[in-house]
């Protein structure tokens, strides 16, 4: 798995590329968290290239968006493979995260 | 049809997991899988595995965990078997998917999604080992 970092005006565009499960997901957990750490309150998840995603994975999304949230910040996921959103849609963590089909519209978002 | 049946015997660690993946991978590319059904089927492997070597044992030594994957007709067939303590994730409480994120918690996630995904799942006690074993329909791929 790896995380590309992107700034785009004062929002963080983090894209994951391959797969987040349970050994991976330590990894984008650091990364997500270093971001919000360094003040940053709009981050965007790009998910075009991710082809895996495990309850590993919603664990970290959840815990960053909740840390985001007491800051008035706020995660929106974008451009997720169809199969992947359906993992969303069944742990219901579509009414917690704004998904949009590209990082165009994300950008909206804020 | 090749590759019948395959067993393994994985250590309790999550770096096992690209073993039991690629297993599946290589059985599912072999009876013609469609790529949601494997990822499905990989998904509820890799949460089935992690719960186990998560809280299946109070020391550390190394446990083995056999699976055996099989299919039979129209449904590919799971069966784990581990020697952890008790636990019968068919009787596990489902997660609130309705509450707001404050209070949302992770727990069980990912048997909720391994519940929805599977068709089919049969917990067992024997002896001291548990077996599980989990069926998905594998028609129309």
């Amino acid at each position: 798995m790896e995380v590309v970092e992107k700034k785009q005006n004062g929002i963080c565009i983090l894209g994951l590329l391959g797969r987040l499960d349970s050994n991976t997901s330590p990894e984008f957990e650091k990364k997500i968290f270093e971001v919000i750490e360094d003040g940053t309150k709009s981050v965007i998840v790009d998910f075009e290239s991710l082809d895996y995603i495990s309850s590993a994975g919603l664990r970290v999304l959840l815990k960053a968006t909740k840390e985001l949230k007491r800051s008035d910040g706020k995660i929106v996921l974008c451009s997720m493979k169809e199969y992947i959103k359906e993992v969303f849609e069944i742990a219901g963590f579509v009414s917690l995260f704004p998904i949009v089909s590209s990082v165009g519209d994300a950008v909206e978002e804020f | 049809m090749i590759g019948d049946r395959v067993s393994l015997e994985l250590k309790n660690s999550l770096s096992e997991l690209s073993t039991l993946r690629k297993s599946l991978e290589q059985f599912g590319e072999a009876l013609g899988l469609s790529s949601k059904i494997l990822f499905e089927i990989s998904l509820s492997m890799e949460e089935l595995f992690s719960n186990i070597i998560s809280y299946g044992y109070a020391d550390d030594a190394v446990h083995w965990i056999k699976v055996a994957i099989s299919h039979e007709d129209e449904m590919l067939i799971i069966r784990l078997e581990d020697d952890g303590i008790p636990f019968d994730p068919l009787k596990a409480e489902e997660p609130d998917c309705e509450c707001p994120i404050e209070q949302r918690k992770i727990g069980n996630l990912g048997i909720h999604l391994t519940k929805k995904f599977m068709d089919d799942m049969v917990y067992e006690r024997q002896g001291n080992r548990n077996i599980l074993t989990v069926k998905k329909k594998i028609t129309g791929t």
